[in-house]
């Protein structure tokens, strides 16, 4: 097992396009860090460069403490999970899991002892001497795993391992994934777009975006305290809601606007953002995340200073919570980072969000109690809790908080973990 | 839940090979490298010298020896360019020759792509009785030899019909389909989504207007492929002209040249000339369409 | 919902079910004739140029029949003078049989390690692919004629290169009886590009991930071909041995004109069957004894096919791929 390190990598195309720009990148021993970003971000290409499958453009990966820039895969002592399984069709499950020992001429007792020992933490005892087009999708990620696992590798490598399962499937597996690593402590990089699976996952998340590495944390850290607008907006399900405000203070205290709605900040939160004092009399990038909202009917007795009248577009019954949906007579943040956000969700998302903008509206979600009343039409009041409000620089996307530094490459943040 | 016991894998995981010096590797790269192109150079010139040999010799004068004791693979010294004109029109017809070709390689070309589009449609897209057991003889016929009825074949065309001597043997029967050709078509045509026909027969569509209007000119790819083969193979024919042609004023390229060899009455250089004239248009040819021809074959997929 | 199904069963609107045999429905009766038409020129190709020759064949086997005279039946006097009678036959199968083992297993090798060449991902592979597929269009007369001078045992520039690299008596080649079999299988080497083709494809069908989980396997090249390319490539191995061995019987142009003609060479050592089927049919103009000679051709490439399937299942995998589950 060993730490893995990244310093100063950048992956340039034959094509001129630039996959990965200038990375610096600490793995711990024993510790499963997850890359996430929209696809094309450059997350696979860093994997890849990580097996020995890609050249480097610049920089170097240590591995344990070696260069490994020029070591064929072979040699590295890492094993992958590739997004397809690639499991070798023509051999059995056996053979499949067997091969690199084979190739590593382990001896016949330690290969079996291994395979066997592997095919029991997967369950695969009764599958072994099938072939690969005999398996469901389960069983061949399974058998994926396993060709992993024998190895006892310095490190596994995974290419959006669950990405070919049904749901159901998908979180079978990152549980048994999660249980696995944390059984063998070997070091992990895990490659997903998957939001979810990033913060279940990871003990440390890095998120990227064009190639540039965005933040990287542990994923209660990437949750509550966001480098930039890019990582809030990408971090959290329904995503968070964003818009553009002005700060104002007076004697009452200090205030967000917008679209004729008045916020009024906790004092505790304009102390610990020294920053934001700057920003007074000018417009930043409000965050409001829908689980930070309520329907204002449930809690009574809520200061006037924390709610805004809406008007419901929309109920969805999840259950658990209720969605609701409306409308804020703002026009939505409309940078390059929520372009590439929407883009990230589909074609219509990009498209809703270039009409909003022209419309000068924007729909925001609230995650309110089962208990809340309100109907679709109906006039009520939101209620926010303005300690979790974010703020980001409408310039450069960037968090506006007190420190800085922590809250951009802070692994720093991360060592509690 | 089972775990690993961690001392044991302590003592397995030790056992991990030094990693070698980046030096070696970057070195290893190289030669192999080397290695490679030294390998395609030698192939490559291996095909090619031959054909340069042949360009020496085809551009002597008459009296100058083709062969020499240290063969000349490059023309340096002669350059008779007009030995090719005597060939096409003057001591030799091959420009007769090569026109009878064309209108057996245009004929061919024709009766191909018409009927194997036709049938390879019928056995991509539609459902009939007896398509499993039809498309089973359709592989027998491209695995037997159809050498092995050229005999009655012959017969039947000579007897009945009296075409001894004509082109329509030579020609005719691409008209009814070739095996291997309305294979090909058929795997290409099964490759379109199945909706666009559903999508086409709910607009109006009926199946004629289907393959003409839909699926043949989204096969165009494939056809060209077919018609390609087939030009290679009745230019470069020479087993059917010679059963069937019996005047030289008829004769194809592939009788002409053989003829220069077994009858041995022309000099070296024009026979060489002939040669290289005879192989220009399918060199052209293949110029022109290597890229499609090779990614034909890769999607034919040998599966099937 | 159960009498809505009923009602459009009996109209032949539903899918007909596996099991049940129901009468075609209007459309399902439709799409069958219009399949045939659209059939229809190759069913007539099939009729005209296979079904009625192949019979006329067989009759034809056990008969005489000569230009001038008409056929009669003879029984199996055919078969019995090729059997016992008829010198060149024996020739011509030796010859097929030698050229077959000759050229298959070495077609089957070296365009196979061709193709992984020029599978490499290096600057200028397409012009290399280029060059060497370029002899694989050429015709056979034309590639014929040039050996023949190339050839030459005492001026030709292969023998002079020979010498020059100081071998005193180098192999005569097509005049010689032992050497004439090979030097077509080396003629034939030169346009093994065209096979290359065929693997090239195979190769290119090959999922890039496989190798890269055997890099990371620890595999070194040869462990690759060993355990990815070799067993991925079998169904187009087969296809190559099968296309290889029936070409075997059909060698004709390059044997017709290395021999001047279809002579069978010095010694008979060109006489390969076609060479001599076509000889025995329109030279000798014996139509029913060439008819049997081709029926042996059918049965042997018949045999040979058979046995390649036969076994095929034993060594042939395909890679697992959700299209042909179904």
């Amino acid at each position: 097992m060993a730490e893995i390190a990244l310093e100063g990598v950048s992956k340039v195309f034959a094509d001129g396009t630039e996959a990965v720009h200038t990375l610096d990148l600490d793995i711990p021993d024993g510790r499963l860090m997850v890359l996430v970003g929209p696809s094309g971000c450059g997350k696979t290409t860093v994997l890849r460069m990580v097996a020995g499958l890609e050249d480097l453009t610049g920089g170097r990966i240590l591995i344990g403490g070696d260069e490994v820039n020029e070591v064929p895969p072979g040699d590295r002592d890492v094993a992958m999970v590739f997004q397809n399984y690639a499991l070798y069709p023509h051999m059995t499950v056996y053979q499949n899991m067997a091969l690199s020992l084979k190739i590593r001429k382990i001896k016949r007792a330690e290969m079996d002892r291994r395979v066997r020992e592997a095919a029991e933490v997967l369950h695969l005892e009764d599958l072994l001497q099938k072939r690969p087009r005999e398996l469901s999708g389960g069983q061949r990620q399974r058998v994926a795993m396993g060709r992993a696992i024998v190895r006892e590798p310095q490190a596994f490598l995974m290419d959006e391992p669950l990405s070919n399962l049904d749901a159901k499937l998908r979180v079978q597996m990152r549980a048994e994934i999660l249980r696995i690593q944390k059984d063998l402590r070997v070091t992990t990089i895990y490659v997903t777009h998957d939001q979810v699976e990033a913060m279940t996952l990871g003990d440390l998340v890095a998120v990227m975006k064009k190639g540039v590495l965005q933040q990287v944390a542990a994923p209660q850290e990437l949750y509550a305290n966001p480098a930039n607008l890019f990582v809030g907006g990408f971090i959290g399900s329904p995503a968070m809601n964003l818009v553009e405000a002005t700060v104002s203070t007076s004697d009452a205290g200090t205030f967000v606007e917008f679209a004729e709605n008045r916020l009024r900040v906790p004092d505790e939160v304009v102390s610990a953002r020294p920053a934001l004092a700057s920003f007074r009399g000018r417009t930043v990038i409000l965050g409001i995340r829908p689980e930070g909202m309520e329907d204002a009917a449930l809690v009574p007795s809520s200061s006037p200073d924390s709610r805004f009248p809406i008007t419901v577009d929309l109920r969805e019954g999840m259950g658990s919570d209720v969605y609701l949906h409306f409308t804020i007579a703002a026009p939505p943040v409309f940078t390059e980072d929520t372009r590439e956000l929407a883009a990230d969700v589909d074609e219509k998302a990009l498209t809703d969000l270039k009409e909003q903008a022209s419309e000068r509206r924007s729909t925001f979600i609230a995650r309110a109690s089962p208990e809340s009343a309100a109907r679709v039409g109906e006039r009520i009041e939101i209620l926010v809790d303005t300690r979790k409000l974010y703020f980001f620089d409408p310039a450069t996307g960037a968090s506006i908080g007190g420190d800085r530094a922590a809250a951009t490459v802070g692994v720093a943040g991360s060592s509690g973990v | 839940m089972r775990t690993i016991e961690a001392p044991e894998r302590v003592e397995s995981t030790r056992a991990r090979p030094p990693i070698r010096s980046a030096r070696r590797y970057r070195a290893r790269r190289i030669a192999y490298k080397v290695a490679m192109y030294a390998i395609l150079i030698g192939l490559c010139s291996f095909i090619m010298m031959p054909v340069f040999w042949a360009l020496t010799a085809a551009l002597k004068p008459d009296l100058e020896p083709v062969f020499t004791p240290t063969p000349e693979w490059f023309p340096t010294k002669f350059f008779e360019w007009d030995n090719f004109r005597r060939v096409l029109v003057d001591t030799l017809p091959f420009l007769r020759y090569a026109i009878n070709t064309m209108i057996i390689v245009i004929g061919n070309i024709i009766g191909v792509l018409i009927s194997c589009s036709l049938v390879g449609f019928a056995f991509a897209r539609l459902r009939f009785r007896g398509s499993k057991v039809l498309f089973y003889i359709l592989i027998v016929t491209m695995l037997i030899p159809w050498q092995a009825l050229m005999v009655p074949q012959f017969l039947f065309f000579v007897k009945v019909f009296h075409w001894y001597g004509s082109y329509l043997p030579l020609i005719v029967p691409s008209f009814t389909g070739v095996g291997f050709f309305i294979f090909l078509i058929r795997q290409y045509m099964r490759t379109i989504p199945r909706d666009l026909d559903d999508a086409a027969r709910v607009d109006g569509l009926n199946t004629w207007q289907i393959f003409w209007r839909i699926i043949l000119p989204l096969s165009t790819p494939v056809l060209t492929v077919c018609a390609v083969f087939t030009f290679l193979g009745s230019w470069n024919n020479l087993l059917g002209p010679l059963i069937y042609l019996d005047d030289d004023s008829k004769f194809t390229v592939a009788i002409g040249l053989a003829n220069l060899v077994t009858r041995a009455d022309t000099p070296w250089n024009l026979t060489m000339a002939a040669n290289l004239i005879t192989v220009l248009p399918t060199v052209i040819v293949y110029f022109f369409v290597q890229k499609k021809l090779i990614g034909g074959i890769a999607s034919v997929g040998l599966k099937g | 919902m159960a009498s809505l199904d009923t009602a459009t069963d009996r109209a032949g609107l539903a899918t007909p079910g596996r099991r049940r045999k129901p009468t075609k429905g209007l459309i399902a009766r439709k799409e069958q004739r219009a399949a045939y038409l659209f059939l229809s020129p190759w069913l007539f190709g099939l009729a005209a140029f296979w079904l009625i020759p192949l019979v006329a064949s067989t009759l034809l086997s056990f008969s005489e029949y000569q230009i001038i005279k008409s056929p009669h039946w003879i029984g199996l006097d055919n078969y019995r003078e090729m059997l016992f009678d008829d010198r060149t036959f024996w020739v011509s199968i030796r010859v097929t049989l030698k050229y077959m083992f000759l050229s298959v297993p070495l077609y089957l090798v070296i365009g196979l390690l061709l193709s992984l060449l020029l599978n490499l991902k290096i600057r200028g592979i397409n012009l290399f692919r280029t060059i060497l597929f370029l002899p694989s269009v050429l015709s056979g007369v034309a590639v014929a004629v040039l050996w023949v001078a190339l050839l030459n045992p005492d001026v030709g520039a292969v023998n002079e290169l020979l010498r020059s690299l100081g071998m005193t008596d180098p192999p005569r080649w097509l005049d010689s009886p032992t050497w004439a079999v090979p030097s077509v299988v080396l003629v034939g080497l030169w346009g093994i590009g065209g096979g290359a083709i065929i693997y090239l494809a195979g190769l290119q069908n090959i999922s890039a991930q496989l190798y890269e989980a055997a890099l990371l396997d620890g595999a070194g090249p040869l462990q690759r071909f060993r355990y990815v390319t070799l067993p991925m490539i079998t169904p187009t191995l087969l296809f190559v041995l099968l296309t290889g061995l029936i070409d075997a019987f059909q060698v004709f142009d390059i044997a017709y004109v290395l021999s001047r003609g279809g002579q069978g060479g010095l010694g008979d050592s060109l006489q390969f069957y076609l060479i001599n089927l076509w000889n025995e049919a329109f030279v000798n103009g014996r139509y029913g004894y060439a008819s049997a000679l081709a029926w042996v051709l059918v049965i042997a490439a018949t045999v040979v096919i058979l046995a390649i399937f036969r076994t095929s299942g034993r060594w042939v995998y395909y890679e697992y791929d959700p299209e042909r589950a179904r």
